[in-house]
C-alpha cells in the first residue's frame, strides 16, 4: 500500500500520517498531487492533468514532479 | 479558461525540534536585488554569469575607516596595497588613488605594480623567494627590500658589489605573540636572537644597511593584542639595533592579517561580533609604538592590509543551471561557478543571497559548482526555497584572494565588473576564452 494514500490533508497545508504520527508541510500544488495520488492516479496521469491546469511547460513539470516523487520515496510515502 | 499560476510542489517533514526562539528555518530567505544601486538582473543580463562584481564605494569606505583609525592616532602612517590579495589592475589603481603604495611578493606582482604607475621607491618587495635578477631590478629602482633569509642577504651583497652601491634594506622578524600556530616560516626569529644575529651579519658585511623592520604575524587575526606584542618586540629590536650599530630605523611595517567580516567555519558567533574593529587594531599597534619608543624620532608606520580592505567589496553572481534530488533527500543545485573560483570556500561560510523572494518552504539543500569533481561544493548544508533554473545567487564576501587564486580549471575564469561610486557598472576583465588558455602553448 502506498503510504501517501493514508495522508490527511488539511486547509493549512499540513499533511498528517495518522499511523506514523508524522506531519509534513506541503504547498497547494503538492496538496493537489497528493489528492490525485490518493485517487490512485499514476505519475503520468498526474503530469497530464496538472500541465492542463497550471501555467507550466510539460518538460519542466516532468522534472519537478519527478523531484517531488523522489522526495515522497525518501520519506517512505511511495514505493 | 486561464491556467493557474504554477509553484514548484514541495513537501517537508516537520521536525518540531527545528523551531526555536529564533523562528523557523523553513521561512527565512536572504534576498539581495542590487549592489550599489545596480540591479542583480541587470548585471547578469549585461555581463553574463558567473561574474565577480566589485564595489568602489565599499573599497573607499573600508579604506577610510581603517586609515582614519590609524592616522587619528599616529601621524606618519602609510598603507601599502597587498597585490596578492587582489591584483586586478583597476582594483589596485583604486587603492593607489586613495594613497596606497604597493606591497608585492614576486617579480610578476612587482612588474604589475610598475605597470600600474607605482614608482620603485613606493614598492615593498616581500616574500621568501626573490630571484637575484628580480632583486637586482628592485634595488636599481629603489624598492624597499624586506630580507627573508641569509641567502637573500648574500645575493644582495653581490648586487651591492655589482652596482657599487650600499643597499638600504629592512628585515622580516617573526616572534611569539601568543598566537597558535605561530608564523615562524618567514623572516628571522626575535626571541632566539636570530634576528639580531642576521642584522649583525649585515653590518659585518658592510654592503647593506638596515632602515626598516617588518613583521606579519598571521592571517584573519581575531584578536588585536598580538599586534601589540609584535610591535613591542619590533620597537625593542629597533632600540637595540640603533644603539649597537648606529643604525637609523626609518620605518616599521606591521604587515597585514586584519580580519574581514567573513564567517570562519567552526566559529559560532557572527563576524560582526568577533572581528576586531579598525580602532582595536590601530590602538594595539600605536600604543605599543608610543610605549616602547626610545628614539627621538618616531618611525614611519607601514601596513600591508589586504583582506580587511577588499573582502567585503567583492561579490560573485552565479546562476542555477539545474537541480536534482540526492539519496538523502537533500536538493542539490548545480551552479555555474564552483570552487574553481571560490578558493576561500574551504575556510569561510559565505553569505548566500537570492535574487528575489521565492514561494515555498525552505528545504535542506546543497550548492554545487559546475566541475565534474565530487569536491565541488560551495555550501554543503543550506536551507533554501525551491529555486528556478536561472535563479541568480549572490555570494559574498569574496573580494580577497578568490580572484587571484581562481583556477583556470575545467571552466574559463569569469569576467569581473566594477561598480563605481556613481553606480556605473563597467567590465574590468573579460571572461577568458580558448586563446587565453592556449596562449604560449604550442
Amino acid at each position: 500500500m502506498q503510504q501517501a494514500t493514508q495522508l490527511l490533508l488539511d486547509e493549512n497545508n499540513i499533511a498528517f500520517h495518522p499511523i506514523w504520527g508524522n506531519s509534513y508541510q506541503v504547498n497547494d500544488i503538492a496538496k493537489d498531487i497528493l489528492t490525485l495520488v490518493k485517487q490512485d492516479k499514476t505519475k503520468d496521469e498526474i503530469l497530464e492533468q496538472l500541465s492542463a491546469e497550471y501555467e507550466i511547460s510539460k518538460e519542466e513539470l516532468f522534472i519537478d514532479l519527478g523531484d517531488f516523487f523522489s522526495k515522497l520515496k525518501i520519506y517512505g510515502l511511495v514505493s | 479558461m486561464s491556467k493557474k499560476i504554477y509553484q514548484k510542489p514541495t513537501i517537508n517533514y516537520i521536525n518540531f525540534a527545528m523551531a526555536s526562539k529564533y523562528g523557523s528555518p523553513l521561512q527565512t530567505q536572504k534576498v539581495r536585488t542590487e549592489i550599489d544601486g545596480v540591479q542583480i538582473s541587470e548585471l547578469t543580463e549585461k555581463f553574463g554569469s558567473p561574474i565577480f562584481v566589485f564595489s568602489e564605494k565599499t573599497i573607499e569606505e573600508k579604506y577610510h575607516a581603517l586609515h582614519n583609525a590609524f592616522s587619528s592616532r599616529y601621524n606618519d602612517v602609510e598603507f601599502s596595497w597587498s597585490y596578492k590579495t587582489n591584483y586586478l589592475n583597476e582594483i589596485c589603481k583604486i587603492f593607489h588613488k586613495l594613497g596606497s603604495t604597493a606591497e608585492v611578493v614576486s617579480e610578476f606582482e612587482y612588474q604589475k605594480a610598475r605597470a600600474n604607475g607605482v614608482e620603485g621607491k613606493d614598492i615593498i618587495f616581500n616574500g621568501p623567494y626573490k630571484p637575484k635578477a628580480d632583486l637586482k631590478i628592485a634595488v636599481q629602482e629603489g624598492a624597499k627590500i624586506h630580507v627573508d633569509n641569509l641567502f637573500e642577504l648574500n645575493d644582495l651583497e653581490e648586487i651591492a658589489d655589482e652596482l657599487n652601491v650600499k643597499i638600504p634594506v629592512a628585515i622580516r622578524i617573526n616572534m611569539d605573540t601568543g598566537v597558535y600556530p605561530a608564523w615562524s616560516r618567514f623572516g628571522f626569529n626575535f626571541e632566539s636572537g636570530e634576528a639580531y644575529d642576521a642584522i649583525k651579519r649585515m653590518y659585518d658585511g658592510g654592503k647593506v644597511y638596515l632602515v626598516g623592520l617588518h613583521s606579519h604575524i598571521g592571517t584573519f587575526m581575531l584578536d588585536a593584542n598580538p599586534y601589540y606584542m609584535a610591535t613591542k618586540a619590533i620597537m625593542h629590536l629597533k632600540a637595540q639595533v640603533e644603539n649597537d650599530f648606529n643604525a637609523e630605523i626609518a620605518y616599521i611595517d606591521l604587515g597585514g592579517g586584519f580580519a574581514s567580516k567573513s564567517n570562519l567555519k567552526g566559529i559560532y558567533q557572527s563576524a560582526d561580533v568577533i572581528v576586531p574593529t579598525p580602532d582595536a587594531y590601530a590602538e594595539a599597534i600605536t600604543n605599543a609604538i608610543y610605549e616602547f619608543n626610545k628614539s627621538e624620532k618616531l618611525p614611519k608606520l607601514y601596513l600591508e592590509t589586504g583582506r580587511h580592505l577588499i573582502d567585503e567589496a567583492g561579490f560573485l553572481l552565479t546562476s542555477v543551471w539545474g537541480y536534482k534530488r540526492f539519496g538523502d533527500g537533500k536538493k542539490g543545485y548545480i551552479l555555474d561557478a564552483g570552487v574553481n573560483v571560490l578558493y576561500t570556500s574551504t575556510w569561510y561560510n559565505f553569505n548566500i543571497e537570492l535574487d528575489k523572494r521565492y514561494e515555498g518552504e525552505n528545504e535542506p539543500s546543497m550548492l554545487n559548482g559546475p566541475l565534474c569533481m565530487n569536491i565541488d561544493i560551495i555550501e554543503e548544508h543550506i536551507m533554501l526555497p525551491p529555486l528556478d533554473r536561472g535563479s541568480v545567487i549572490t555570494i559574498s564576501p569574496v573580494g580577497a584572494y578568490n580572484y587571484t587564486q581562481a583556477m583556470q580549471f575545467i571552466r574559463y575564469k569569469p569576467a569581473v565588473v566594477l561598480i563605481d561610486k556613481d553606480s556605473n557598472a563597467k567590465l574590468i576583465k573579460e571572461v577568458d576564452d580558448l586563446s587565453t588558455v592556449n596562449h604560449k602553448e604550442s
